[in-house]
């Protein structure tokens, strides 16, 4: 079954606009989705979520269209805004004690494992919790009420790399069973080449790429070569950087002939995404 | 629904004012003042600190992701606005006829708190609620042009009618009398000034419902 399936979403804003954004993720796996600040990841999101009216598309949420079982739906999403506060002045007791009431399936007993498990004491106030410590907060929350899926909106970013590599490994544990599927979002590309299964990748609004993590890096190919050499595969490359040994840039891995001589490696989810942006300008470096 | 109410009242709210109907109803001992005031000071201190709360706590974003609909949305924060009011009203109205009792002998030049002021405070409070809830519901999240204009307009209200209960003989006998058909008036007041407030304010709600549907959550 499809944990997440997005069809066709468009919406238009005056200075930006989400153009036909389509993207499945299959239950019980993990969805990095990556693109610059600004490329439409929060847009996404909140389309998903419902707090933004698209213009027109599907959004189906474990077989039901979000559109129509809203509610529904919402007891079995969870969500984590990396960036965004709640109450911040509140006491974690004072705010689990009104959110626990909105959800028909809370369960005390797994939300004061998680709390124990990750060392986080009721007593203190949000604006006292570190970035990592909030994130799993929302964790905690989101899986005391059973939720399915989780929509966690750059969860790592802001984080110590220790803590960022405990979050890794918690949202693989939590993915085990088959249950739980998440969409994350993040420009960090690091955490995705250590947890993520599945790649989207969002540019300018569009969906470049959407897909299984290595099929994504295989797709594209770094190749580096003499300057002679760039004038064979300038019209074809997605971008690339010159500098005095020659040059360096993306190319689709269909578009690359291998007999050209010219160096190709599989290249980073960073490379890709850097690359990407920079796509139409030339960077001399 | 009750939960977002719960919500409110546990996290948006800050307790000073859930007691402020006490606070402020206290002033009702003040012989002879512009009781007016009293009510207002609702709209002037508690709606702007209420809704100020809710903005920089990003409450619009925490209640989006609640599974609730927007329309439970409006309707619980409504009636947390409205039972807030009706609690100063209260209040102040238990106050003011103590208050009577306290100086039977006094003159009073604005109008006294009877049954029939409190009538026309509610009145107040539905026009307040008329031109604040619809114009905060176009954004859900900018506060400050809805509580200006509807500052003014009840305050442009609570002026005019004190002016025309001074002025005018025939207003002056109905709000200032203490004979029998007097104060039946003054009773008949208070019921058509909860019915205005409860009508006023429901419309109130529909309109703010209709905007807020509209709203990208931001």
């Amino acid at each position: 079954m499809q944990a997440l399936d997005i069809r066709n979403v468009n919406k238009k804003f005056p200075s930006f606009e989400l153009k036909d954004v389509s993207f499945q993720l299959e239950k019980g796996y993990i969805m990095g989705f990556i693109g610059v600040n600004g490329a439409g990841k929060t847009t996404t999101i909140k389309s998903i979520l419902n707090m933004t009216h698209i213009d027109s598309g599907e959004i189906h949420i474990l077989g039901k269209s979000m559109a129509e079982h809203e509610l529904e739906l919402k007891q079995e999403i969870g969500f984590a805004f990396g960036s965004i506060d709640f109450y911040t002045r509140s006491k974690i007791k004072t705010l689990t004690d009104t959110i626990k009431k909105f959800y028909q399936n809370w369960d005390d007993q797994i939300y004061s494992n998680y709390m124990r498990r990750f060392k986080l004491d009721e007593n203190k106030k949000i604006a006292d919790l570190s970035t990592g410590m909030k994130v799993k907060y929302s964790l905690a929350l989101a899986l005391s009420h059973g939720a399915k899926l989780l929509i966690l909106d750059e969860p790592t970013s802001g984080l110590d790399p220790a803590s960022r590599d405990d979050l890794l490994d918690l949202f693989q544990e939590l993915i085990a069973e088959g249950e739980v599927s998440i969409l994350f979002s993040t420009h960090i590309t690091s955490d995705l080449e250590k947890c993520a299964d599945f790649i989207t990748f969002i540019a300018n609004g569009q969906i470049v790429l959407s897909g299984e993590k290595e099929e994504f890096k295989e797709a594209y190919l770094l190749v580096n070569g003499s300057k002679s050499q760039l004038e064979q595969v300038k019209d074809q490359m997605i971008s690339y950087k010159t500098n005095s040994f020659g040059f360096t840039g993306l190319i689709q891995a269909n578009d690359f002939d291998p007999s050209s001589g010219i160096k190709a490696a599989t290249p980073s989810l960073e490379d890709i995404l850097i690359y990407y942006t920079k796509k139409g300008e030339n960077i001399h470096g | 629904m009750v939960n977002l109410i719960r919500k409110d009242i546990r996290l948006g709210v800050h307790p000073l004012f859930l007691i402020m109907p006490l606070l402020t109803g206290a002033l009702m001992f003040i012989p002879g003042w512009i009781y007016f005031i009293v009510i207002l000071y609702f709209c002037w201190i508690t709606i702007p600190n209420m809704f100020n709360q809710l903005r920089s706590q990003n409450d619009l974003m925490f209640t989006s992701m609640m599974p609730v609909t927007k329309r439970d949305i409006v309707k619980a924060r409504i009636f947390v606005i409205a039972g807030l009011e009706l609690a100063h009203v209260v209040v102040a109205l238990v106050f003011g006829l103590i208050s009577q009792r306290l100086y039977p002998d006094l003159t009073y030049v604005f109008f006294p708190p009877n049954l029939g002021f409190f009538g026309l405070c509610l009145a107040m409070l539905a026009i307040f609620n008329l031109v604040f809830i619809p114009m905060y519901y176009k954004t859900a999240y900018k506060f400050g042009m809805a509580l200006l204009a509807s500052t003014v307009a009840a305050t442009l209200f609570a002026g005019i009618t004190q002016w025309v209960g001074i002025a005018h003989s025939g207003m002056n006998r109905i709000f200032y009398g203490t004979e029998a058909n007097s104060v039946a008036l003054q009773a008949f007041i208070l019921i058509a000034g909860i019915v205005i407030f409860l009508a006023i304010t429901a419309l109130a709600y529909r309109i703010a419902v209709k905007r807020f549907l509209q709203v990208e959550i931001q």
